[in-house]
């Protein structure tokens, strides 16, 4: 008797480790957003293994498979939905700079809801994708790295920067626009790299090299690397005209900056059934 | 792909796109055998356009010392290793470009360098070729040599950075064929970096997108030739307009040097990018060394200029280099000397074949002096 209350203890306790597993991404219900990827609220979320395959239908293609599949965890407050992405990747590239590749993922939602589903890579013409985009550097710069050249090179020696001249006040309207005109991105507001609130961002798509910033979805996001990998939380708003107990669908998309992956060369999912689980 | 027609390779290609010359075409000649490597023009391009964060180790204009110099390293070695020996019959390139041999799933054929590649912007600098062991105290002409080789962006009419963007971030200027990356647009995938096969596209990680030579638009747009070209003391820049073989006219400056006398010839043809820089080689370089680098013609090239001193024209031409801040559109001899013009035929400037000569006696009777030359 003691010896078969034992063991039920023991699978009881096993059976409370193992996660629960989903054939689709289901979004549970939680009172709010858990902005951290160990927070407890993702226990309660079942998990949905999304197999990638290289992104091999426009050049430049992925010729060499990396990453195979992603982890997924979702959540909702019933105004934003959040996805918990682990992927396995020992390597952590945060540090961007020539040929340097950063590690990064990428959710994508069909922007209406609609049988006809668009192309699962990047949409098509007609039918536009949403795109929250995560990138590890980014995080780096939300986690507190600085602006400066000698962050990213500690060893780097610098002789001048015009901005810097005695004769241009600190934090002067006229040293910013000095500084301005050596950053031609940044004065665009094209901000790939820099100072920044938060890791990700909003993006529409309407097929291959289309992506461009879209209307703000609210996006937020953290990434954490442990030894194995990644686990990175984005949310954003729930797509538009999703009810309780009604699918829409979900793709996947990760780079190993490691693996020189950036832009096209990336794995990628096909399209994924996404439940908001009713209460 | 598309069918495209490249004049210096005398042949059809592929390229990603079909052809679209603009309605002109920004150019240039470098004279490679004046260039002293002072750099001046690279320090005059470094503080106009690249002395921002993130700008730090970018060279648009450099100059490297041949055989060895290379920024970044090796970057045409290690191309011309890919490409695995090409050759040409006659003036007609009988070899694969990178658009050609670009392998399964890539646009071209690239790579990507490495950040220490950039670190050596002139390695080998003033380095001969060839070794002199215990001979060769004296014997000449040139058995161990060397050249600079000023280089910025070449404007390709076919450029590999152009389609090597996923996301058609780069765009070539219908106006004056100046290539330039959209800083709006780019996501700092860098796969312009890795395409450009003289590695003129560098990524700035502190803005996160890839920047390049500008050729100094805003000074083009007004008729002014760019800031790498009115500083060069050595005076071996002249830039404006070139137009395909069958259009070249004899008093337009590049024409007249590229199509009409052949004396000034792209770097690396074979690669296939039409790039819009003519060099006139270094006459005192190995025709075989040079034949690599400017293609078939180089070996005529050099005779050519050789011969230029009883060559009035050309050497009028030649005259003209860096003697004025302005584009010259068009050029003429007037007996002895070179008049310059601009597109609507004002007189920019009128320089002499040969300078006056002074000779100044070492004794001056009249002040009763010894003259001598002072440093």
């Amino acid at each position: 008797m003691r010896y078969t209350i034992c063991l039920l203890l023991l699978f009881t306790a096993a059976c409370s480790r193992a996660p629960k597993t989903a054939n689709e991404v289901v979004a549970v219900r939680s009172a709010a957003i858990p902005p951290e990827p160990g927070d407890s609220a993702w226990d309660d979320a079942p998990e949905y293994a999304a197999k990638l395959i290289p992104q091999d239908l426009v050049e430049p293609r992925l010729m060499t498979p990396s990453t195979p599949e992603v982890r997924v965890r979702s959540v909702t407050n019933g105004s934003e939905i959040a996805f918990r992405i682990e992927w396995d990747d020992a390597t952590q590239s945060d540090t961007p700079g020539p040929a340097r590749m950063t590690d990064a993922c990428a959710i994508q939602v069909p922007e209406k809801l609609e049988k006809d589903l668009p192309e699962p890579q990047m949409g098509q013409e007609g039918k536009r994708v949403q795109v929250t985009y995560w990138r590890a550097d980014w995080q780096a710069t939300v986690n507190g790295r600085g602006d400066t050249i000698r962050d990213i090179y500690p060893n780097a020696t610098v002789d001048h920067y015009p901005f810097e001249s005695k004769a241009l006040e600190k934090g002067s309207e006229a040293e910013k626009e000095m500084a301005r005109r050596y950053a031609p991105a940044r004065a665009l507001g094209n901000i790939r790299s820099g100072p920044r609130s938060q890791p990700v961002e909003d993006l529409v798509a309407n097929g291959p090299g289309t992506l461009s910033p879209g209307p703000s979805l609210g996006a937020k996001g953290k990434g954490v690397h442990e030894k194995q990998g990644w686990a990175v939380v984005i949310s954003r708003k729930l797509p538009e005209g999703l009810s309780p107990n009604q699918r829409t669908h979900m793709a996947f998309a990760v780079w190993q900056g490691a693996q020189q992956e950036s832009g096209a060369r990336k794995m990628r999912s096909g399209w994924v059934p996404l439940l908001w689980k009713g209460e | 792909m598309a069918r495209v027609y490249n004049w210096q390779l005398g042949r059809e290609m592929s390229y990603w796109y079909p052809e679209a010359r603009p309605q002109r075409q920004f150019a240039a000649v470098f004279d490679t055998n004046k260039c002293i490597a002072c750099q001046t023009c690279t320090l005059a391009c470094k503080t106009t356009w690249t002395s921002g964060k993130g700008q730090e180790y970018m060279l648009w204009n450099n100059v490297e010392t041949k055989p060895y110099g290379s920024y970044p390293l090796a970057y045409d070695l290690k191309l011309l290793d890919m490409l695995n020996g090409q050759q040409w019959n006659g003036g007609k390139y009988e070899g694969q470009t990178i658009f050609e041999s670009a392998p399964a799933g890539e646009r071209v054929l690239g790579w990507r360098p490495e950040q220490q590649d950039y670190a050596y912007p002139n390695v080998g600098e003033d380095d001969c070729a060839g070794q002199v062991d215990h001979g060769e105290f004296l014997s000449l002409p040139h058995m161990n040599w060397f050249f600079y080789l000023a280089r910025i962006c070449n404007h390709c009419t076919y450029p590999a950075c152009l389609a090597s963007c996923p996301r058609g971030s780069i765009y070539k200027r219908p106006e004056d064929g100046i290539v330039l990356v959209d800083q709006g647009r780019c996501r700092g995938y860098q796969e312009c970096v890795r395409g450009c096969p003289y590695k003129k596209v560098f990524f700035n990680p502190m803005t996160g997108t890839s920047e390049k030579c500008i050729a100094c638009f805003p000074k083009i747009e007004q008729g002014i030739q760019p800031q790498c070209f009115v500083n060069c003391i050595g005076k071996i820049r002249l830039a404006g307009w070139i137009s395909p073989p069958a259009k070249a006219r004899p008093e337009n400056p590049i024409d007249y040097l590229v199509h009409i006398r052949k004396v000034a010839l792209p770097l690396f043809p074979q690669f296939g990018l039409e790039p819009n820089v003519y060099y006139i080689p270094p006459i005192h370089a190995p025709v075989s060394f040079n034949q690599q680098l400017f293609g078939p013609g180089a070996g005529e090239a050099m005779k050519t200029y050789r011969n230029a001193m009883n060559d009035p024209d050309m050497a009028s031409l030649l005259c003209l280099f860096g003697s004025t801040e302005m584009v010259v559109s068009r050029f003429r001899r007037q007996g002895d000397q070179a008049v310059a013009t601009d597109e609507r035929g004002s007189e920019l400037v009128r320089v002499p074949l040969r300078e006056p000569i002074h000779v100044r006696p070492a004794a001056d009777l009249k002040n009763q002096l010894v003259r001598i030359n002072c440093p």
